[in-house]
């Protein structure tokens, strides 16, 4: 009977494996999150989580884009961005001084590693540049990373290395750019008339 | 069948009482269409969960004639039963015009009339008649059951307006008073 | 002579290049909505399965950050549209995680009888659709009988029978009384024969039977690698419950059992879903007598919610499989970022090894037996 898994443990192995990798403070609440320093990391992580700790089972991936409340050009607030603009955004709004959030030209990468044996869970999180977001895919070995890696693709626009058919999932052909990227702005369509 | 509708009204008018005959024609051949208005078996979305209910025992769509079918060739009316979205537009348009005249469109709920909860979205389409017209719409997000019943059966009523002398039984799509298809390409 | 070398020789890749591309949707009888498939054939085998998802994307994570906290938990009745009330549970618990509040017990117990007639009734819509899809008319027509009383009891308690909205961050919107205790006992008493009626009418019934087992065979290896879950990893035997193993709503108080299915065919799947009721019923008789009294909503979730900056991440057993909703804010009125993991999208993914070398007529079945509802899949 070998003992249980424990993310506290998981942790430690990533941190002692993974060079600069720490715990993301604050992370995901209630969840141990290991931040990893660099997209090199991403593979052997992976692989160390699922070969030798028992997390075989990759349940989420998605990213947050950071940047900040977006100002769309004369048009309202960033709260209620109207998507039908013709305009294109202005250039990205530095983040107001003393607001809760850390808003940073980033996007945030998290993944969730489950043990299914043992009912735990560990989230890794990496940061990539949002002009330049690339990290190796995780297709080779987890299948599930195949459809999320692409959904994450369509809507936030990061590029997954090695996947084997990155391309569109969930949005039509006809729309460009990435939906929940914050500066998206809707170029109108055919379909959106008056 | 068709075609000899098409030349009914020709043929009728000259001859004496052609009217009359034209006229009890269209009551014989509206009443076997309102009572058999076969909808397409297709269900976009929360929507059709509702239609399914309706087909199904409590609701009973088969007292009034309405029997799914699984082939567009084969339907009388198409039931938009949820949202529509961008991707979704052109096979939609495509079922429509595979569809045999007379055709008719029922809009169910929110989301086919307007983009209901969706109307600020980028990938929906706000009102499927921005695609192909529509006869009837019901409102509901999504409509009871009852509501879509209700749709029918003011579908039957407009069926009964119909007129063979009226462009060969199929209703004109003009007469839908729907926005043109101008605005939309496939 | 050509013909005479094909007909001695094995089939050589020559024969292998007469594939033929066959699309099956997105307007399909069977395909549970707006799902494209494309097939390639080699006569009557399946060579390559391209599910094509996007049919039904409402971009529901983007709407999100323009909706309120409270807004959101409109958009998430429309995911999973067959089992709306987990998709409110996933959203609140997250919310609720972010606020560091917790719901009253009153509400605690209601979420978890509510969920679990949800899962019933959603149960209930795939048994009715997959005997449609196997070729049964008659079940469906049976399981939507049932259904129905569900929705009265739903109706009754919120006034809606397909988009509740009833689980809200902090609680619950409406309370139960007696008469709906007594009705909905009432109802677990009804359905238990049912279900055995079921089992004689669908569950072996031969030809049912000659129809799914063996069929769509999913190793626990394979359902682990595809990140499967919900009554589809359980049926290749992964005993994993999110109920179980992070407990939520005072789950751990109610005593239920995981089944597991054995060889992870079409007919496990099928036979898990249908012990799950069993399960759920036995789960709902159970928090109706320990129904404790009490207010609905904690006063900790404001009217207005507003979270400190943070991000929860919070995931429910929903009908189809692990439901997990990461919440980030940034101390606005609205959600900063939503992101739905979403078993349904997850699951279908599996369909493009599963599908390859298997007969055309199987299609339906395998695909009906994974259980997608398009609006989760595509959100």
């Amino acid at each position: 009977m070998k003992t249980p898994a424990t993310r506290e443990a998981a942790a430690a192995a990533l941190l002692e494996r993974c060079s600069d990798a720490r715990l993301a403070e604050p992370g995901v609440k209630n969840y141990l999150t290991v931040r990893l320093a660099s997209p090199k990391d991403l593979l052997a992580a992976a692989r160390l989580l699922k070969g030798e700790l028992g997390f075989g089972y990759l349940e989420m991936i998605t990213a947050v884009d950071w940047l900040g409340p977006m100002k769309l050009e004369g048009l309202v607030s960033s709260r209620n961005p109207n998507p039908f603009t013709d305009k294109l955004p202005g250039p990205p709004v530095p983040p107001a001084a003393g607001a809760g959030a850390p808003y940073r030209p980033v996007l945030d990468l998290l993944w969730s590693f489950g043990n299914l044996r043992d009912g735990v869970k560990v989230f890794l999180r990496l940061e990539v540049p949002r002009d330049h977001p690339e990290v190796p895919s995780l297709a080779g070995e987890f299948a599930a990373a195949d459809w999320q890696e692409r959904e994450v693709y369509d809507l936030l626009g990061v590029r997954f290395a090695g996947h084997p058919n990155l391309t569109k999932i969930l949005t039509p052909d006809f729309i460009n750019g990435h939906p929940l990227r914050k500066d998206y702005a809707h170029e109108k369509d055919s379909y959106d008339g008056d | 069948m068709g075609i000899i509708l098409d030349k009914a009204p020709m043929i009728a008018r000259p001859i004496p009482g052609g009217q009359v005959l034209l006229t009890t024609a269209d009551y014989f051949i509206d009443l076997g269409r309102k009572y058999s208005v076969w909808p397409l078996t297709f269900g976009l979305a929360c929507c059709a969960i509702e239609m399914m209910v309706a087909y199904a025992g409590r609701f009973d769509f088969d007292r009034l004639g309405v029997i799914p079918r699984p082939s567009p060739r084969q339907a009388d009316l198409l039931l938009i039963a949820g949202t529509v979205t961008k991707k979704m537009a052109g096979p939609i348009q495509e079922i429509y015009h595979q569809m045999p005249e007379p055709r008719f469109v029922i809009s169910m709920g929110s989301c086919a009339n307007c983009g209901g909860p969706y109307f600020d979205s980028y990938s929906v389409v706000k009102g499927v008649d921005r695609i192909i017209p529509v006869d009837v719409y019901i409102p509901g997000c999504p409509p009871r059951p009852e509501a879509l019943i209700y749709g029918v059966l003011e579908l039957q009523k407009k069926i009964t307006r119909m007129k063979l002398a009226k462009g060969g039984g199929a209703t004109h799509q003009q007469e839908k008073g729907s926005r043109d298809l101008a605005g939309s390409n496939a | 002579m050509e013909t005479d070398r094909l007909i001695a020789s094995e089939p050589g890749p020559e024969l292998e290049s007469d594939t033929m591309f066959i699309n099956m949707g997105p307007q399909h009888p069977s395909t549970h909505g707006v799902l494209r498939l494309g097939l390639t054939l080699s006569g009557e085998v399946i060579k390559r399965a391209a599910p094509d998802v996007g049919y039904l994307h409402r971009g529901t994570e983007k709407l999100m950050e323009t909706r309120s906290w409270s807004q959101c938990v409109v958009l998430t009745d429309r995911w999973d549209y067959c089992s709306a009330m987990t998709s409110n549970l996933a959203f609140s618990l997250a919310v609720e995680k972010l606020l560091g509040a917790e719901a009253p017990p009153r509400a605690q117990a209601l979420r978890v009888i509510m969920c679990e007639l949800n899962r019933i009734a959603s149960h209930l819509i795939f048994l009715g659709t997959y005997g449609i899809d196997i070729g049964a008319l008659t079940p469906f027509l049976y399981a939507f009988r049932e259904r129905e009383m569900i929705l009265d009891l739903y109706e009754r308690c919120c006034g809606a029978r397909l988009t509740y909205n009833y689980i809200r961050p902090g609680g619950v919107a409406a309370d139960v009384d007696e008469g709906w205790i007594a009705k909905c006992r009432e109802f677990l008493e009804y359905l238990k024969p049912r279900l055995d009626e079921y089992d004689a009418l669908l569950s072996f019934n031969p030809i049912f039977l000659a129809r799914t087992r063996d069929i769509g065979l999913i190793s626990a290896e394979t359902a682990v690698h595809w990140g499967l879950s919900g009554p589809n990893l359980r049926g290749s035997g992964v005993a994993y419950d999110v109920r179980k193993a992070e407990p939520y709503c005072g789950y751990e108080n109610y005593d239920f059992e995981v089944p597991v299915g054995r060889t992870g065919s079409c007919w496990d799947r099928y036979f898990c879903r249908v012990q799950e009721m069993r399960q759920s019923a036995r789960i709902v008789a159970a928090a109706l007598a320990s129904l404790p009294p009490g207010e609905l909503r904690t006063k900790a979730v404001p009217r207005v919610v507003k979270p400190a900056a943070g991000e929860a991440y919070a995931h429910v057993e929903a009908s189809r499989g692990d439901l997990g909703i990461l919440a980030v804010s940034d101390g606005g009125a609205a959600p900063f970022r939503v992101h739905v993991k979403a078993p349904c999208f997850i699951n279908l993914a599996i369909l493009q090894e599963i599908l390859v070398g298997k007969k055309v007529a199987d299609v339906v079945a395998v695909m009906g037996s994974i259980d997608i509802v398009l609006g989760e899949v595509d959100r």
